[in-house]
This record gives C-alpha cells, structure tokens and sequence, in this order.
C-alpha cells in the first residue's frame, strides 16, 4: 500500500538524518559525565565567543577532557535557557557558561549546581554569582584606563577627551567609562569633558561627536565604547574635517573593529583576552572537579592594538573566527 | 483552493477507531490512524524521542529533562494556541513575540510602582498584563476585520509598534523587579504535590479549554467557515468582521498572558529577547498539520508541533551536535509539514473530499 509506504519513508528519513547529525557529533555522548566539560557561549558564531572556544578548547585537551559548546543564535536568554537546560540533563562535570541575562539565567544555573555540576561564569555574571565556583571576565575598569593610556600615547602633549558610550546602566561600559575616567583624571595634561550616550546608534554618536566638536574644537582624542559608537563616532569627526586631530579608540577587537583600524576610523583598539578567560575557566573548573581550591573571581587585561602592531604583536590579540 | 468542507475534522482520534476484538479490523482502524496527518507527526515526534533514547540512555529519557523540555515548550504553548485559531481563519499574528513584551513591561513597571512582593501585586500585574494583550489584539482585529488590511502587515506594524513602544517605556534597559512570590510559583513551581511544573499546568488546562471551544463550539465552528470560505461564512450569516475582531483578541490576551509568563520565568523583561517567538509558534503550528490557507487544523497538532523543534534541540544538545544543525532539521520538519498540506489541497481541488484521507494518500501526483 501507497500509503503506509510513504508513512515508513517519512520516518526512517527523519530517523535516518537524526542519526546522521547525531553522528557529527565530537563525541559519543553516552550520558557518561566522567571528564566531560560543556562550554554555552553567549550566542553562537561570534568571534569574541569563538576566541573564548579556542582558549577553552587547548586548556581542555592539556587536561585531558572534552568539551562540548553549545550556544543561542542570538544574545537572548529566552533562547538560551532551553539550551542550558539541555545540557545539565547531558551531566557534565562542569559548565562554562557566558549568560546572556543576569536575572533570567540564575534559576537555570542554579538548578545546574545543585544537580552537582560546577559552574563557571565566563565573561558576563548573574545576579548572585555565589553558586558558582568562579567567575572570570575581564577588568573593564582596567580597560578604560588602557584606552586613556592609548589617548595619551597618541597624544603625547594632552588635551579635551571625551567619551561615547553606549547606554547608561550597561555595567561593562559603565566600567569602561569609569576606568577611564579615574585615569584622566589622575593626568593634569588632559580635560575631560564628559561621557555622552549614543543609544548603540551611529548616526546619535555622529551627531554627538559633532556638536561636541563645534563646542570644543580642539578636542583630540575620543574614546568610543563600542563598535557603533566608533563609527558615528568617525563619522562626526570626519564631517568636521579633524581627523587628523582627533584620535578615537575603540574597544574589542573583532573583524569588524579591526577592519576599523585598517581603514583608520580608529586609531587604536582594546582588546580584551577572550582565549584567556577560556583557559582560566577550564583551570577553575577543573580543580573544582578535583576538589582543589579555586578562585571566585579574576580578572583578565588587556592588550592595545594599533595600526603599527597589527601585522606584528598585534596580531595574536584580534578574536578568531575558527581555532 | 475552494472546496474545503466547513467541519472542525482531523481530530486526532477519529470516532470508530476503537481497537476491535477481531484483528483485522484493528489493523484496518490503525490503519486508518497512522493515515491523519497528526497522527503521522505523532509518530515523527516518537521517532525522534526514540532515536535520542537509544543515543543517550542515560539522560534523554529522564523525567527530569522530560520535565524541563515541558516547562521550556509551556510559554510557546500558551501562544499557539491564540495563533492556531488566527491561522486557521486563514490569517498570521507576527506581533505575538512583541505583545509578550510588551505586556510584561507594562505589568512590570505597573507592579513595581505598586511595590510589595504579595500576591495582591502580582494580581494586579496578571490583570495588567492581559488587559494590554487583550488592547493589542484588538487593534489587530479591528484593522484586519473592519478595515480589511492584511493581516501580515496589521501584525508586522504592531509587532513593530508593540516593541518600540516596550522600548520606550523602559529606554531599552530590561526590568528586573518582578515580585519573587511570580518567579517561586508560576515561574519554577511544581502543580501541589506532583513535580508537573505550574506553568505547563497552566498551559495544558488552557491547551484543553481551548481545544474544546475550537473543536466542540460554534465559536470554533465559525472559526473554520471563516478560514474555508469567508464568503460562503458571510453567506450562511456569520460575521465574519466581529468574528475575526474576537479571534485577533484572544491571541492578543494569551500573548498578554504569555508575558506573565516569560515574566515568571525569567524574572527579566527580556526586551531584547523574544525576537524568534512569533517564527517559532507559527512554525509549530504549522508543523502541527494547520494549513497556512486556512480552514484545517487541530489543537493538539499544535501541542505536537511545539514539541519536535523543542525535542531536537534538547537531544542535539544531549548527544553534542553543533547547535545550527537543530534550524536545519527544525526547516526540513517544516516544510514537508507544507508540502503535505499542499497535497492534500490539491488533491481537495480535485474532487475528493479531504477528509477521505485514504484516497488522498493512496494518490500519486
């Protein structure tokens, strides 16, 4: 009969490429947790995320143990969470995990240490991160600081700087701006003149950039918190015909922001160490695994990318798109 | 594309599909079974379970991933329903995702102006919530029945609309004051006594109301002959403007009630998050054997829908497939959900009756 025949084609198609996918799977995934790690990215495919996988990746081999990464297709914890989920009833011995909501991941992740699996915040933190044996990001304080550092080497006699952030209440670049604005102020040579928000729109951080250039037109230096700000910023700076007395920093090092920097939107760029994060998780994981001690929290630092260390030095700071 | 009969068909058991004493006619009745197209989604669901069972012994088939894979599927649930009432008029809510925004920020910022942590303000903050679920549809609905825009543009602007206005209110900054007593019981509570999470309760006791008004009333009834043939509907008396209005609503309010929800769950209003809801339930519905055109579907294909992308996700994740691969299978599931829709309508233009599904399937094309 037709009819049952197609039924049957239909399932064992539908088996057949379950298994089939189930089969590129890295590893077999028994269900045995012995020595197994689960890193859930922030949200899959970015390169931030993929330098951590890297790091990670090495620090597990070294140990001898395997990981398995997971993440959402965008930075959303409603997409996260069933992810999350997934992999605690997959019983890993630790997780390493970048949330992608304070609020919304702590249940999940709390749920995750009670089962018995060691959590490890990579990057971005919950809302009590207690449950956690460690958690490791980069000090973005420090990394305000390095983008004044940046300023004043680009301009060694000093001067009006300025800051474009994103939103107020992001606590990473208020950190930034915080970070930078205790190091200028720590420097006479320099005025600060303010930290203006540019709502993730470069067009708002063009306008910004350029009202603040026809109130003071002798600023020269602007340290933009993000990739968007960068580039309004660039924008306004080029509308008022000062980029050459002008320098902008920018932060992070993805292609996008390299690409910056190739093209001399940015002078210079920070970078933060994701590879870095990811071996000090798996170290921390690791010895909560062993019973060892370990650290609640550390920070990682940083690295100044300019267009004159981007084919050199540089280079082995900007994230990676595949290990 | 005409000749669809007005009757709420396809249930999922057939009256008369009662296993026999006598062998042959059982085989003849799960014969007739494994026919319904959501029986055959049935089996496309136990077969994926099965092939992650045999994967992964060890935990694919505990009831603690069982349990979490419901308490995940509930809040998509809760908003199929709405969506498989509007897409079996024949019509598409894109603005469900938005509206779940939307009414959490409003039910969150009105509770936390209240302040307390009782259930007094979380009382409040329900009602609130539905009321702006409830405001949205019927925006939606008057604009789709009375001045006749498409639904895909109505939804599009007011999904739209729904988040900007989120973003607005809030300045993009996410709120996390929801009272703990919403997150301790509708968010990670169990029903009394058993670990059945609250919210899939909740979402199955609405799942089963809502089943039985499509499948048992003349308000589903009218559902159907609107989405067959709104002028035959229009003909035999039904108004269609107001009856369009009301279904546009109660989507609204369960996605107004899904906000609460999310709320509960997540503690956060997740502004930026629920990008994907809308594309995911009317994926799952889709799935679930509702035509797109209108005039067919069940409830319970949609709670089955809901659960194949659900549980291929979580058993990709289990047995450690690289997480894009989940969208390829989810799309494949998808579209031949479709193409067996489309043959059976083309099969319906020919002539035969669509619910003679034995010759439907017997049918080459």
């Amino acid at each position: 009969m037709i009819t049952s025949r197609t039924a049957v084609v239909a399932l064992s198609v539908a088996s057949a490429s379950a298994m089939f996918l189930a089969g590129c799977s890295s590893n077999s995934g028994s269900g045995d947790g012995s020595g197994k790690l689960a890193f859930i990215q922030g949200v899959s495919g970015d390169e931030f995320y993929i330098s951590m996988q890297c790091g990670i990746e090495a620090a597990a081999e070294a140990a001898g143990v395997t990981v398995d990464t997971q993440g959402p297709v965008k930075f959303d914890p409603t997409l996260q969470k069933p992810i999350v989920d997934s992999v605690v009833a997959s019983r890993p011995s630790a997780i390493l995990i970048a949330p992608t909501d304070v609020a919304a991941m702590q249940a999940p992740l709390a749920a995750a240490a009670n089962a018995g699996i060691k959590v490890v915040l990579v990057d971005t933190t919950i809302e009590d991160p207690s449950i956690a044996v460690s958690a490791i990001s980069s000090d973005n304080k420090g990394g305000g600081a390095e983008a004044f550092n940046a300023i004043a080497q680009l301009n060694p006699s000093g001067g009006k700087v300025l800051v474009i952030s994103t939103d107020p209440g992001i606590s990473t670049a208020d950190a930034r701006v915080a970070g930078f604005e205790e190091a200028v102020a720590a420097n006479s040579a320099f005025d600060y003149l303010g930290v203006q928000y540019s709502h993730n729109d470069p067009a708002e951080a063009a306008r910004l950039v350029s009202a603040a250039l026809a109130k003071d037109p002798d600023i020269v230096g602007i340290f933009a918190a993000n990739t968007f700000a960068a580039e309004g910023t660039a924008t306004g700076v080029r509308q008022a015909g000062k980029q050459d007395q002008v320098k902008i920093v920018g932060f992070d090092a993805g292609p996008a922001q390299v690409k910056q920097l190739r093209e001399g939107t940015v002078q210079a760029l920070i970078a933060q160490q994701p590879d870095t994060i990811g071996t000090d998780g798996v170290e921390q994981a690791m010895a909560a695994i062993d019973d060892k001690p370990v650290t609640a929290d550390i920070s990682t630092g940083f690295h100044v990318i300019t267009a004159e260390n981007i084919d050199g030095d540089g280079a082995q700071y900007v994230y990676k798109s595949s290990c | 594309m005409s000749n669809q009969t007005i009757t709420p068909s396809l249930e999922p058991l057939p009256p008369g599909n009662k296993p026999s004493r006598h062998t042959f006619d059982l085989v003849e009745s799960l014969g007739k079974l494994a026919r319904v197209q959501v029986f055959q989604i049935v089996l496309v669901l136990a077969a994926i379970c099965l092939v992650f069972s045999i994967m992964a012994p060890g935990s694919f088939p505990e009831w603690g991933n069982i349990r979490q894979i419901i308490q995940n599927v509930s809040i998509l649930a809760v908003l199929g329903i709405g969506m498989t009432f509007v897409i079996v008029t024949s019509g598409i809510d894109l603005s469900v995702g938005s509206v779940l925004v939307f009414s959490g920020v409003v039910s969150a910022k009105t509770m936390a102006a209240i302040g307390g942590d009782g259930w007094g303000v979380a009382a409040i903050g329900i009602v609130v919530a539905l009321f702006c679920g409830l405001c949205w549809g019927l925006l939606n609905g008057f604009l789709i029945g009375k001045a006749n825009v498409p639904p895909l543009i109505v939804t599009l602007g007011t999904l739209g609309g729904a988040l900007g206005l989120s973003q607005v209110i809030t300045g993009g900054v996410d709120i996390r004051d929801v009272p703990p007593v919403l997150v301790d019981t509708i968010g990670y509570g169990n029903f009394p006594a058993t670990t059945v999470p609250l919210i899939s309760s909740i979402a199955l006791v609405l799942v089963v109301i809502f089943g039985i008004v499509l499948h048992r009333t003349k308000f589903g009834l009218y559902t159907f002959a609107v989405g067959s043939k709104e002028q035959s509907a229009r003909r035999v008396g039904i108004k269609v403007d107001m009856h369009l209005v009301k279904v546009y609503a109660l989507s609204g309010t369960l996605a107004g009630l899904a906000g609460i929800l999310s709320l509960s769950q997540y503690g956060t209003t997740a502004i930026a998050g629920q990008s994907q809801t809308n594309l995911n339930v009317i994926a799952a519905v889709v799935i679930g054997g509702t035509s797109l055109f209108g005039g067919i579907g069940t409830m319970f294909g949609t709670v089955v829908g809901l659960f194949i992308p659900a549980v291929l996700q979580n058993g990709f994740v289990i047995v450690g497939v690289q997480p894009f691969w989940q969208q390829v299978a989810v799309g494949a599931v998808l579209i031949a959900a479709v193409y067996f829709d489309q043959r059976r309508r083309d099969a319906a233009s020919r002539g035969q009756s669509p619910n003679s599904l034995k010759k439907l399937w017997s049918r080459g094309t």
